[in-house]
Parts: structure tokens; C-alpha cells; sequence
């Protein structure tokens, strides 16, 4: 049932007019969206110091790049609502009202559709990422093992093949490692920023996770789990270097290759 | 007619107006609550002295002695007292209790009058949002530089703590609190709640809360964060037990609101409003609620288990007596996460009802959106493990979990699908309420995009625990729910007070708070992607710039909020006074005069369509006659006399 309230200052726009507006609006936030998904997260994460980094850096400009559009969808039609609907004014009684639109099965059929294919899309691309993550160490090398333990509020890391224990953590570059975490009090969460890894020290038992390194440096090791009143201070380094670096320091440490 | 109508022959002649119970207000309770505080304490100290657990064990009877005691002075047990000796209440004490004629006074006792509930709960939630955001200008204030030294870690910490978990409290009660004890009885046309004894003791466990949480400050301050997660809650000071107690009193709060609102709002809707006719907001607040009651049971049991752990010795969480840390996290988030949904359902919901109103159109796709909450309802609950991917338990559940959460951004597209579409060609009124909805729409994408990118695995292995998720969730529970709970306060304030909401400073508190918010938290999210993680009190000097620009927003938040206070307060006292549909709305809380009468309705009404005829030719009216008593098709005009 339809009522003729269309003001007078719509009749003479069409509605191909209308749809050209909203379809520039949100070609321009997408491109916006896009180019900003292209640049800023990458430059505030950091040049990648691990094959994970690289994988998680590249989903992130990936899942930023697949939301330009959606999002300027809402914000295409938000600023244009504003643009062309707005009125002027309180509301009075008496005035029209809008037209009587109680649903639009099409429209809702493609939004409904599109964003369960997006969904379907990240899904299925998360799923590989987090297949190639867990399945990095297990190629090339015999991978180097690490026992990390945090206590509050230090973490000790204990390279057992070695018989080297340190609070410096000290990695050979392009070796994968698997790190074997746990904690001697509450939960710590072991975190390596710059290398895209992370996962919780829980005393009583073993977590493990696992990176390939592949660039030298200097990098940091962070505490990402309220562990108590020094929680802000339990960081230490973590020092990349190469194989003949590292079986130098090995030796300095009184260990044996 | 009500029960206390039944059974009107009260046969004690001794006190004929209720003796002792008239006199029972919230200073008699105060005092209650201290004596049994009082008396609870020595009582402990006489049973434990000396034992390990002494400390803990004072503390919670004490805080026990003063919840129990506070109640019993204030009257909450009044009724359940008298039925037990056999006298029950009669019609004049039950609009003594309804606040009958009591002026301001019915706003400090035990009322059971729906809309004197809804007040209360308005100023509690005003109440506990200045004290979470003082802590957070604390907090933000400590950050604005790498080392300032302005709290130390163990103030920092408990703050934190306590910052985070008065926010959730608040913003869990902020929509269904005020707006769905006060308004939604209004909408659905009943003269109360269903069990409004009921309703008052849900608000006053919240007042004998509120001592309990902040006495943490004072008995050695809570080290562990909102979540507080074990062991570390296992070791803490007395303050941990002050967040335990607190939070069991909180979900007897809200198991006793939960049933009472899904009572009322399953049975007591008008005659002639079935569901397809039921307004938006209604729904919205009942899945709130209905999601709410069991999840919350979820919570209490973590707690009931951690305070056999430290006051009765047990091991439930402690790893070298056989217990396990991560029981205690899956407990928690089986709570965590649909607490989220209760959050914002309530808000959002109150947005599209507004948004109808101000874009002069029926609600877009009223099944998709009721579909889309029941979805939502539905998949939160399945989701909770998502919280800890990085916590090494159960690697292979990674994958499902990740599957169930992203899922879940398909009904909430549902939800924005209906806001714009009702927006769509709409006559747009940009006032106050309606500017909250274009707020939300901006946030709430940002906060939903980024959800999905915590919901990857492998991204969330790098961004758990960082500032990144510290701003996403406050882009969902703030920019998203808090500023539905303001949308909602702006667009119901003329039914709620009589008066109209202040325009000019509403509109100066809502750019200050807007463009504040979005200056804070997108600087979270710059240094959570340059790895910050949360809850540090101090940070590395590459941090610098994000925290500084995140400080500076905050207080832009902190003066927008005083702004709206002021607002809120002068108002309230003297602002213009509200016509009876000062917005044009067809819901049925705008039927009922300013103020509004003690039941409500001098009759009841009979629905006989929706409430977004918007546009619309009106129902044609047809000859009154007899309708039949399954569906009202005739008198359109609810709250007529019959």
C-alpha cells in the first residue's frame, strides 16, 4: 500500500541519479579504505622478523583490504542519508512522513548473500594461514627446542640439546624453533611481537608454539598476560643471529653445539 | 486485579497499616547492614582464628553480613516475612509498597512501582559510569607518558581491575536497567512488572553490591584484572574476595531481573500485541535477558568455586593440588561472551526503535532483524574459546571456534542491514537520539571489522593481549552499546522525567564524546599493532605517541560526559516540559500522560497493529463491537476509556 508523500524536491531526481551518487560515495571510501589498509597497519606492525609475522602481516592487509568495501557501504549510505534526507528542522505533527517501506526482499537477499560469502572467503583463507602457521616448523631443519619458563617476573628460557640456560633469549636466524612453555606460578603469556607468535605459560603444564626467524636484530620478548604487580617490567630481548653467532654464544655460555 | 486484592481481609487488628515496615527506608538498611557486618565479622574471627584462611573468611562474612543485613532493614523481605506468619499484605500495603503518595521518598525505600525502579536503576548506572570513567582518566592519565609514575603498579593494577569490571557491571544493566524496567511495561501496556517485589530487591542487591566491589580498594586492591583469571586470583589479597562476593551478589541481581522481565514480557503484553506486532526494542531487551540467564549461572560457578579455593582450602584452580587454571577461563568466557550480546542487543535495538520514530518510516525488515537477534542468540553462546586461542588449551577446537565466530557477523549485518534500510529515503530528524545512531554505525563497523580479524587464529595469536583487543571491545561495548544507553536516555528522558533533554549541550557532550572516543581508541589500536600489551603501567618509548593521542581523547570523553551530567541534572530539574509524544512515536509509552499515573493506564489498551504504520493510511475504523478475546481487531486507539 503505497501513499504519495514524496516531497517535492525528490520528484526530479531519478532513481539512476540517486544510485549514481551512492555508488561514487562508496567508490571513494573504498578506495580511501583501501589504501589505508594497503599502508598503515603494515608500517605500525613493523618490518616482519619471521615467517609467521609475514603470514600474519599479510592477513591483516588482507582481511583490512576485503572490509573497505563493506564498510563504505554503511558509511556510503550514512553520509548520503544525511546529504539528501536530512530535515530541516523539529518534527511537527502533521508533517509527512516517509515513504512506507517495510522491506526489501531483493536487497535483503543480496546483503544477506554477500556477506555470507565474505564470511565463507575468510573463513576458508583463515583456515589456510592458521594450516601453514602450525605447520612451519615442521619443514626444513631439525628445529632448534627451547624451554621457556616464566615466573614472576622473569622469564627463563633453557635450550636443553645445548645444556645453555639464559634470560636472554638468543635464536639462530632462518632455523625454525619450537618453543616448549610453561610457568613456575600463575599464567604468563609468552609473546614475541616482531615475530607474530604468542601463547600462554600455564604452570602445571606445556604449551608449545613454533616460527621460523629470518632476520637479524634485536627484537623483544613481552609478558601479554596480567601476571601480577611487575607485570609491565617482565620483558627481555630477543637477539637474532647468524648460525656461526649463535654457536659462538652457545660455547660463551659454557654449552656444547 | 491483583493479588492483594484477593486477599484484602487482613484479620490482625495490631497493626493496621503495616506497622514497622512503614518505616523502613534505605537508612534503616544502612544501619542493618552494619550491625550484621559487625556482628558477622567477630563471629568469623571466632570460628577462624588463627586459620590460614582467616583473613578471607572475615571477609566474607562480613561482606555477606552487611548484604543480608542491608536488605533485611531495608524491607526487601517484608512480603515473603508476612506470608510466613500469616498475614499477608494487604491492598493498602501494597501501594505503600507501589510508592503511593510518597513524593521523593519513594525513591529511598523498598518501592516496587516499575517506573521508580527504572529511576533508580537510571541513577545507579549514571552512578557507576562516573566511577568507572574516573578510574579510566586515572588510568589514561598514568599513560600519557612512557614512565610517568603517576600510580604505582600494584594502584595501577587493581585499577585496571576494577575500571573494567564496574564498566561491565554498568553497561550490562544500562539498557535493560532503566530503559527495560521503565519503559517496557509502557510499551507492551501492562500497569507493572510481573513480579515487582521482585524488581525492587533486583535493584537494591545492586545498591548492597556496589560497597562490597569498591571495599577490593581498601583490603589489598584486586591484582588480577576484570576477568580475574587464576591462579593469580588464588593468591591475591582480601580485595579478591570483594570481587567474588560482588559478583555472586551481581548475578542473583540479575538472575531475579532476567526472570522477571521475561515473565513480563512473554505474559503481559496487551491484548491484541502477538508477536509480529511486538515493538523492537521489546525483543531486544527480552533476548538480552533470556541470553543473560544462562550465562550468568556460568560466572557464579566460577566464583562459588573460587571461594571454596580461598576461604575452605580447596583446589579447584590451584595446578599443584590437581586443579586447573583453564576451568576456571572456560567458565568465565561461557559468560564473557554472551555477556558481550547482552550488552548490545538492548542498545542496538533501542536504536532502530528510535530511528523509525526520527526517519518517519516502519522499522526495515522487521523479521530480518528479529531473525538476526535470535541468531545471534543462538551462535553466542557457542563461540566463548575464541578468548583463548593463545591459551594453549584445546589447539584442534581452534578451527570450529573460529568458524562459530565469524559467523556470527552475519546476523549483526542483519542488524545494520535493517537501520540503514529504514534510514533509506526516510524524512531524517537529526536530533540528539538519532545522531547516537550515526554514531553507531560508524563505531560499530570499526568494532565489528575488527572482531573478525581477532576471531582469525593466526591474527589473534599476535593481537591477544594487546591494546589492539583493548579497543576493539571498548569500539563494541562503548561506541556501539554506551551510545545506544545515550541515544536511549536522550529519546526516553521526556517520558522518564517529564522533561525535554537540554538540545544545545547534548549536542556539544555528544561531539566532544564522539570525536574523543574515536581520538582514544584509534590511538589503542596503533600501539596494540605495534605490540603494547594490555594492562601495563608503564610501556617502551615507541609506544609513546599512540598513548599520548589515546590520553588526550580520553579526556575529551571525560569533558563531553560532564557536559551530558550537567545536562542530565539541569534538565531534570527545570527544563521544558515534555508534551506526552513530543517525538510523534506510535509505541504505547507515549499514550500515557506526564507524569505518568501510578498504574500506568486507566484502562488497558488493545493493539491492533504494529508500532511503524509510519506513511501508512491509518486502520480504517469500523463499528466497536464485541471482540473476540484471541485477537483485537478493532479500537485502535489504545489507553481509550472502554
Amino acid at each position: 500500500m503505497s501513499v504519495e508523500t514524496t516531497p517535492a524536491d525528490r520528484q526530479g531526481r531519478s532513481r539512476s541519479e540517486e544510485l549514481k551518487t551512492l555508488t561514487i560515495l562508496w567508490a571513494i571510501f573504498t578506495v580511501l579504505g583501501v589504501i589505508f589498509a594497503l599502508i598503515v597497519p603494515h608500517h605500525l606492525m613493523g618490518p616482519s622478523a619471521s615467517n609467521t609475522m609475514t603470514e600474519v602481516e599479510r592477513t591483516f592487509t588482507m582481511f583490512s583490504v576485503a572490509s573497505a568495501p563493506v564498510a563504505a557501504v554503511v558509511w556510503a549510505l550514512a553520509v548520503y542519508s544525511l546529504m539528501r534526507w536530512r530535515r530541516r528542522g523539529a518534527w511537527k505533527e502533521g508533517d509527512p512522513d516517509g515513504p512506507p517501506l517495510r522491506g526489501h526482499g531483493m536487497t535483503s537477499g543480496i546483503w544477506i548473500f554477500l556477506s555470507s560469502a565474505l564470511c565463507l572467503f575468510l573463513l576458508i583463507w583463515g583456515l589456510a594461514a592458521l594450516s601453514k602457521v602450525d605447520s612451519a616448523a615442521a619443514s626444513g631443519a631439525t628445529p632448534l627446542e627451547i624451554d621457556v619458563t616464566g615466573q614472576q617476573w622473569v622469564w627463563t628460557f633453557s635450550y636443553p640439546s645445548q645444556g645453555v640456560e639464559s634470560d636472554q633469549l638468543v635464536l639462530p636466524v632462518n632455523r625454525p624453533v619450537v618453543f616448549k612453555v610453561t610457568s613456575d606460578d600463575v599464567i604468563h603469556s609468552f609473546w614475541l611481537p616482531e615475530m607474530g607468535i604468542k601463547v600462554d605459560a600455564n604452570p602445571g603444564v606445556t604449551t608449545s608454539t613454533s616460527t621460523v626467524p629470518d632476520r637479524l636484530g634485536l627484537y623483544h620478548v613481552r609478558c601479554a598476560e596480567l601476571c601480577g604487580l611487575l607485570h609491565a617490567d617482565m620483558e627481555t630481548n630477543a637477539r637474532v643471529v647468524t648460525s656461526d653467532d649463535f654457536d659462538t654464544w652457545i660455547a660463551g655460555q659454557g654449552g656444547h653445539a | 486485579m491483583t493479588t492483594a486484592d484477593i486477599y484484602k481481609t487482613d484479620p490482625s487488628p495490631v497493626a493496621p497499616h503495616g506497622g514497622i515496615m512503614r518505616r523502613l527506608n534505605v537508612g534503616t538498611g544502612i544501619i542493618a547492614g552494619i550491625v550484621l557486618a559487625v556482628v558477622a565479622n567477630v563471629l568469623a574471627k571466632k570460628l577462624a582464628d588463627g586459620h590460614t584462611h582467616e583473613p578471607d573468611v572475615r571477609a566474607v562474612f562480613t561482606m555477606f553480613g552487611w548484604a543480608v543485613g542491608f536488605l533485611l532493614g531495608m524491607g526487601a523481605f517484608t512480603g515473603p516475612f508476612r506470608w510466613l506468619v500469616g498475614r499477608d499484605l494487604t491492598h493498602a500495603d501494597e501501594l505503600f509498597l507501589a510508592g503511593k503518595d510518597q513524593g521523593v521518598g519513594r525513591y529511598f525505600r523498598f518501592t516496587t512501582d516499575h517506573k521508580v525502579v527504572g529511576i533508580q536503576y537510571l541513577v545507579l548506572v549514571m552512578v557507576m559510569l562516573g566511577a568507572g570513567g574516573s578510574m579510566a582518566m586515572l588510568i589514561r592519565t598514568d599513560l600519557i607518558s612512557p614512565n610517568s609514575g603517576f600510580l604505582g603498579p600494584q594502584t595501577y593494577n587493581s585499577l585496571v581491575g576494577l575500571h573494567g569490571l564496574t564498566m561491565i557491571l554498568a553497561t550490562i544493566i544500562m539498557v535493560t536497567g532503566p530503559f527495560g524496567n521503565f519503559v517496557v511495561p509502557l510499551m507492551i501496556g501492562a500497569r507493572d512488572m510481573a513480579f515487582p517485589r521482585l524488581n525492587a530487591l533486583s535493584f537494591w542487591l545492586l545498591v548492597a553490591m556496589l560497597p562490597i566491589l569498591y571495599s577490593a580498594a581498601f583490603l589489598g586492591g584486586i591484582p588480577m584484572g576484570w576477568v580475574g583469571y587464576t591462579p593469580i586470583a588464588d593468591q591475591g589479597p582480601p580485595g579478591v574476595d570483594a570481587y567474588m562476593m560482588a559478583i555472586l551478589v551481581f548475578a542473583v541481581s540479575t538472575a531475579v531481573a532476567g526472570m522477571n522481565i521475561t515473565t513480563t514480557i512473554v505474559t503481559m503484553r496487551a491484548r491484541g500485541m502477538t508477536w509480529t506486532r511486538t515493538p523492537i526494542f521489546v525483543y531486544g531487551v527480552l533476548a538480552s535477558v533470556v541470553l543473560a540467564l544462562p550465562a550468568f549461572p556460568f560466572f557464579m560457578a566460577a566464583e562459588l568455586l573460587l571461594f571454596v579455593d580461598r576461604v575452605m582450602g580447596g583446589g579447584f584452580y590451584v595446578p599443584n593440588r590437581g586443579g586447573q587454571p583453564w576451568l576456571y577461563q572456560n567458565l568465565f568466557w561461557l559468560m564473557g561472551h554472551p555477556e558481550v550480546y547482552v550488552i548490545l542487543i538492548p542498545a542496538v535495538t533501542a536504536l532502530m526503535e528510535l530511528t523509525a520514530v526520527f526517519a518517519r518510516k516502519p522499522l526495515f525488515s522487521f523479521r530480518i532483524a528479529v531473525l538476526s537477534i535470535i541468531a545471534i542468540v543462538g551462535l553466542s553462546a557457542t563461540v566463548w574459546a575464541h578468548h583463548m586461542f593463545a591459551s594453549g588449551w584445546a589447539p584442534d577446537l581452534n578451527g570450529p571456534f573460529m568458524l562459530t565466530t565469524e559467523m556470527i557477523s552475519i546476523p549483526t549485518g542483519g542488524l545494520f542491514l535493517v537501520i540503514l534500510g529504514t534510514i533509506w529515503r526516510g524524512r531524517i530528524w537529526t536530533a540528539f537520539p538519532m545522531m547516537c545512531t550515526y554514531a553507531m554505525l560508524w563505531n560499530f563497523i570499526i568494532g565489528g571489522i575488527t572482531g573478525i580479524y581477532l576471531s582469525d587464529v593466526p591474527l589473534d595469536y599476535q593481537l591477544h593481549g594487546s591494546m589492539f583487543v583493548t579497543a576493539h571491545f571498548h569500539y563494541t561495548l562503548m561506541g556501539a552499546g554506551l551510545t545506544g544507553a545515550m541515544g536511549a536516555l536522550g529519546y526516553w528522558f521526556p517520558k522518564m522525567t517529564g522533561r525535554m533533554l537540554g538540545n544545545t549541550p547534548a549536542f556539544v557532550s555528544f561531539w566532544l564524546v564522539q570525536i574523543g572516543f574515536n581520538v582514544t581508541f584509534l590511538g589503542m589500536f596503533m600501539v596494540g599493532l605495534q605490540g603494547q600489551p594490555r594492562r601495563v603501567v608503564h610501556y617502551d618509548a615507541s609506544f609513546h605517541t599512540g598513548n599520548t593521542i589515546s590520553t588526550l581523547g580520553a579526556y575529551c570523553i571525560g569533558i563531553g560526559m560532564l557536559v551530558l551530567l550537567y545536562d542530565v541534572i539541569s534538565s531534570w530539574r527545570h527544563g521544558d516540559l515534555a508534551p506526552m509524544n513530543p517525538w510523534g512515536a506510535k509505541t504505547l509509552e507515549w499514550t500515557v500522560p506526564n507524569p505518568i499515573p501510578l498504574e500506568n493506564f486507566a484502562v488497558l489498551p488493545v493493539v491492533t497493529e504494529d508500532a511503524y504504520g509510519y506513511g501508512e493510511e491509518p486502520v480504517p475504523e469500523s463499528e466497536p463491537e464485541p471482540v473476540p478475546a484471541s485477537a483485537g481487531a478493532e479500537a485502535d486507539v489504545p489507553g481509550a476509556p472502554a
